[in-house]
């Protein structure tokens, strides 16, 4: 009755606000973490510390150190947080909310884009005020685009990955993996002398179009495109495909180790209600519950469980007196009895 | 009307039935708790209701849908606590609680949840730094900003001490108060007792008992004496009628029978004959708790014998 007039009357919020609010809230989130902190201060004090570097001096010199910030911010910090994230449980949580799924999942990438373009933003500024380059609106218009490109492209391949990795710990060393081979052979650091074969390969990843388009965007010159339209549809590409990918694998919920439970053993009818047999069995059981992982707090300290008799210890004499045994566990005794209480065994009935 | 209808649920993981054949109904405003050992099956239980599992066979309603494919409109209607704490750390308690209130079309103003979980005080911290218990209340708080109709709690005491866990008790019962209906999941047979108007045991993926916390009660055995002994006691002199039933490490003995007359008699006959100080001597009704240990221990065969 409530039922009906509660939900019928007041109306749900638009979606369009609710993304607006996730993408917020997501924002907050990412930029208030000490992560973000390496997205704009590594590259800024690399920047710095190539000071009177000649080939770095230039507005194109430095869109290798804007690029490393964007990424470590849209790929190490985003990746490892999501995969944080969905092991405690906060996506879960999030997927029963009134919230539609897709507005979380598009909205946590968004926001990514969002500080991974101000980190790389922050280096071009930090690289203007240190070496006074004269850059125009057309060149930060221009920048900023690749930004949101290369931001996209590198969210996106990384809650692809994400699905591949069961574990917080494996999420930082996993992404590394992939990050510094990538970044390495694709000129963030300067060139390096590799084969041809390596750039025509690093051409095709996501960090070398990267640079490529905020070096051609930040060191334009009149009678070129100011991007470089090649390098803009390798990023989509990855982009698209990433979030393709996503999608059909994305996992909403912790990682759990496959249950392995053993049938429970039936229970021997004791004489007198559960009998040291009985508990015997029950043990049994216990032991082989021990492997389930299905029920998160199943096997743990919190199982209460009959106490195991001794060796020896056989079942009481029928009688007037039932006596049964007490489970061992402190939870079990919040009510009733305290935790020193007698087990009969052989010994104690000679 | 039965806000939750549940009949035959059962839930595979490959060959081993977490849930099996589970059936029971919870009319509006009902404050139920599903109670069990490990691996009972409750989890799995909840997590069909809640949406998260599609069960391998038998029907689960809330709120008159299909809790799997239930939309965002029946989402708004639920609110649900976790096993575990499920939160982003980095806002304070107020924001996080004001960005989810942002979910629902006519959410409980932030200020009166705070105070319903008692942590208007902490309003301004940040859920990182705060304890568990605290935690604990802001998934509560989660829980009951958008004014659910119906409200899953997994286990939303576990792990705190006893004065948060009585803190956690009076914000339930107040919501209770408001028509909440409220399915529970518990270890603590206290908290079930003290909670809930209903109790569903379950125990290897069946319903055990159905029942009330006083009808469970009455079915929790013949009365105790039990009696710390004193340590000047001469317990090789007990009565053979007694001695079978002393803890020799404890110093205690506990007799259970349905007629505590006899072995009384020889216990005060014994402990006169000796002199012993009979201030350590109890004599009391079955609790809860070997109500319940007897259920659970009962094959699941005896399913719906309540």
């Amino acid at each position: 009755m409530t039922a009906t007039t509660r939900a019928g009357t007041p109306r749900m919020p638009s979606v369009g606000r609710l993304f607006a609010a996730q993408i917020g809230y997501q924002a907050r989130l990412l930029a208030s973490g000490r992560a973000i902190t390496i997205g704009i201060g590594l590259p800024v004090i690399l920047l710095i510390a190539s000071h009177g570097n000649h080939a770095r001096s230039s507005a194109a010199g430095f869109a290798g150190w804007a690029a490393f910030g964007l990424t470590l911010t849209a790929w190490n910090t985003y990746g490892v947080r999501l995969v944080a994230a969905r092991e405690a449980g906060v996506l879960k949580r999030w997927r029963a909310t009134p919230l539609p799924r897709w507005c979380y999942f598009l909205g946590r990438i968004a926001a990514t884009v969002v500080v991974a373009v101000v980190a790389g933003a922050a280096t071009v500024a930090a690289g203007v005020l240190l070496y006074h380059t004269h850059l125009t609106v057309g060149d930060v218009l221009g920048a900023l685009v690749a930004f949101v490109f290369g931001a996209f492209a590198w969210a996106a391949t990384a809650t692809a990955v994400t699905a591949l990795i069961p574990t917080v710990e494996a999420a930082a060393p996993t992404f590394l993996l992939i990050y510094f081979p990538v970044i390495l052979v694709s000129g963030i650091f300067g060139s390096i002398s590799e084969p041809h074969w390596l750039s025509a390969i690093a051409s095709y990843l996501p960090a070398q179009p990267l640079v490529h388009a905020v070096a051609a965007a930040l060191g334009h010159t009149a009678g070129h495109p100011l991007l470089p339209a090649r390098d803009l549809v390798v990023l989509a590409a990855w982009a698209i495909a990433g979030l393709a990918v996503a999608v059909a694998t994305f996992r909403w919920e912790p990682h759990r180790p496959t249950q392995r439970r053993a049938a429970r053993a039936p229970r021997p009818a004791g004489p007198t209600g559960p009998s040291p047999q009985s508990a015997n069995s029950g043990r049994e059981s216990g032991r082989a519950g021990d492997d389930v992982q299905a029920d998160p707090g199943s096997a743990g300290p919190l199982a209460c469980r009959e106490r195991t008799p001794p060796r020896g210890a056989r079942a009481l004499p029928a009688g007037p007196l039932a006596v049964r045994h007490r489970v061992d566990h402190p939870l079990c005794h919040t009510r009733g009895y305290p935790l020193d209480s007698p087990l009969v065994t052989v010994d104690q009935l000679g | 009307m039965s806000v939750i209808v549940v009949d035959g649920l059962t839930k595979r993981f490959g060959d081993f039935a977490a849930v099996d054949g589970v059936s029971f109904e919870v009319p509006a405003g009902q404050l139920v708790a599903v109670l069990g050992p490990n691996g009972a099956g409750k989890t799995t239980t909840l997590e069909m209701l809640e949406g998260f599992l599609a069960p391998t066979s038998g029907t689960a309603r809330v709120l008159g849908a299909d809790p799997h494919r239930g939309d965002r409109r029946w989402r708004a209607r639920i609110g649900l606590v976790l096993q575990s704490t499920s939160l982003d750390a980095e806002l304070t308690i107020r924001d996080t609680l004001t960005v989810f209130a942002g979910l629902y079309p006519a959410p409980r103003p932030v200020g009166e949840v705070l105070e319903l979980v008692d942590l208007a005080e902490d309003a301004e911290t940040r859920v990182g730094a705060l304890s568990g218990g605290q935690r604990r209340r802001v998934d509560v708080a989660i829980g009951i900003i958008g004014r659910p109709e119906v409200l899953f709690l997994d286990e939303p005491t576990t792990g705190l001490d006893p004065e948060a866990r009585r803190r956690a008790w009076t914000a339930v019962q107040n919501l209770t108060t408001t028509g909440t209906t409220v399915v529970l999941t518990t270890h603590y047979i206290d908290e079930a007792d003290h909670l809930a108007n209903r109790l569903i045991l379950l125990a290897g993926g069946h319903v055990v008992t159905d029942t009330t916390p006083e009808a469970l009660r009455s079915q929790g055995g013949p009365p105790t004496i039990r009696y710390r002994l004193p340590d000047a006691a001469p317990v090789g002199d007990l009565p053979a009628t007694l001695s079978p039933y002393v803890d020799r490490n404890a110093r205690t003995l506990v007799v259970r029978a349905d007629d505590p007359t006899g072995p009384l008699r020889d216990l005060l006959r014994w402990a006169d004959r000796h002199r012993l100080d009979l201030s350590m001597l109890e004599v009391g009704p079955p609790s809860l708790e070997d109500a319940y240990l007897a259920a659970i221990g009962e094959p699941p065969a005896s399913e719906g014998a309540s």
